[in-house]
């Protein structure tokens, strides 16, 4: 019988069955299911943290039985009464094939993970935005507009030059100041001149809010360098291909370091998979390199003056609304670009 | 029957399939299954079957398989289809 974790005791418990799987305990879960036998000895473990299963061990004496599927099905009932469609887990490579045994699919693997998925999940996302794939020889960029720039502008605009059509993909999350529906919004208005520049959500599938399990890895470079193969494989594997994509075009990045080391592994990443790589320089304007924390911080300071310099008039007119005001969230949040 | 709210039953155990039903405007039926490449077109054929059965003509219908039997397919929509109906 599968229960729900409770109090002290049974979270040690948690915490030392995951310890011998060599895997760390997390508290950030919506959810934390446990499996006794009639001695009160824990068997099994899972979790879930919004569409992420994780920290999911079995005792290895019950690893033969039921209690895995078992497990596996009441977090996926209890996700499904939360709304959730698709699910997400991180696994060792080796481990896989007992994800696979309960219709989770593999969208990539590494030397050191495996994501896997259930549900709707990629085969829904193509079908939602079938009407929106063409042949040729296209390109990509992944943005997040945290909001649209004229650098963004002038990356959009110079890629789209140089190939049939141009997908941009907004990542799909609301972990930035502007929320996602802002974001994609002003997109779709700061490109809806350029004929065959075609903006689309991300899904989970770009830069994706399936945030990285630390758990089972060791240190912050390690979990860093598995999250850009695991992105790089998602947009080779599964974007490229279905939207006839040979070439990601992404924007030289002077300021952020994180985003820097995103685009090198990138470089290297992607050509093996057969799509190209091409860093285009970043745009400027006479106070510097355009950028969208740069928008922000004029923003707060109510520099209005300085904004038209950094960002189309799509963008301004609605910088200047009270709809942004009452909107955009400051708190604590990094945002990216 | 009108498939009315999201619902769900079953279990991914051997032997047992999970099933999500949520209203459609037309007939939409997915099979996720261990035992797809063999046994889909048997698994889609029950599950159209007994829909028929209780005279639901339009919903999403989503299983995830591990190669249930005929009665477990019937027994397991016919539930999820019931508490479709609960608010």
């Amino acid at each position: 019988m599968v229960r729900v974790i409770q109090g002290c005791e049974q979270t040690q418990q948690v915490v030392e069955l995951l310890a011998r799987f060599e895997l760390s305990y997390e508290s950030d879960v919506d959810e934390l299911l446990g499996v006794w036998d009639s001695h009160g000895r824990l068997l099994a473990t899972g979790g879930r943290r919004q569409a992420l299963l994780k920290m999911i061990a079995v005792a290895g004496d019950q690893q033969s039985g039921e209690l895995f599927s078992a497990l596996v099905s009441e977090l996926i009932r209890r996700g499904y009464q939360d709304g959730i469609e698709t699910f997400f887990v991180f696994t060792k490579p080796q481990n896989y094939h007992s994800f696979s045994a309960v219709n989770f699919r593999l969208l990539c693997v590494t030397d050191q993970v495996a994501l896997l998925e259930h549900g709707p999940g990629l085969a829904a996302y193509f079908r939602r935005y079938q009407g929106l794939r063409r042949t040729g020889d296209n390109g990509g960029v992944v943005v997040n507009c945290n909001p649209f720039t004229l650098g963004h502008r002038y990356l959009i605009e110079t890629a789209a030059q140089r190939v049939d059509w141009l997908y941009v993909f907004v990542v799909e999350e609301d972990r930035s100041s502007f929320p996602f529906a802002v974001r994609l919004d002003l997109v779709r208005r700061g490109v809806a001149d350029l004929d065959n520049v075609i903006v689309l959500p991300s899904g989970p599938y770009a830069v994706s809010q399936i945030t990285f399990p630390g758990y089972f890895l060791k240190n912050s470079a390690q979990v860093e360098h598995q999250q850009h193969q695991v992105d790089a494989q998602l947009f080779a594997r599964h974007l490229a291909p279905h939207f006839h994509i040979y070439r990601r075009f992404v924007g030289s990045e002077p300021y952020c370091q994180t985003t820097q080391r995103y685009n090198v592994a990138l470089n290297t990443l992607l050509p093996e998979q057969g799509v190209e790589v091409h860093e285009l320089p970043r745009a400027t304007s006479a106070i510097g390199a355009i950028s969208a924390s740069q928008v922000r911080r004029l923003l707060r300071q109510r520099a209005l003056n300085k904004l038209s310099q950094l960002v189309p008039e799509t963008t301004l007119a609605y910088l200047l609304s009270p709809a942004c005001e009452q909107t955009v969230r400051w708190g604590d949040s990094p945002g990216r670009h | 029957m009108e498939i009315r709210n999201k619902a769900q039953a079953g279990t991914m155990q051997s032997s047992d399939m999970m099933v999500f039903v949520e209203a459609a405007d037309e007939l939409i039926i997915e099979i996720d299954s261990t035992v797809f490449k063999q046994f889909e077109h048997l698994i889609r054929q029950r599950i159209e079957q007994q829909l028929k059965v209780l005279d639901v003509s339009r919903g999403r219908i989503r299983v995830s398989d591990r190669g249930a039997l005929d009665y477990a397919i019937d027994a397991r929509i016919e539930t999820a289809v019931r508490r479709s109906q609960e608010g």
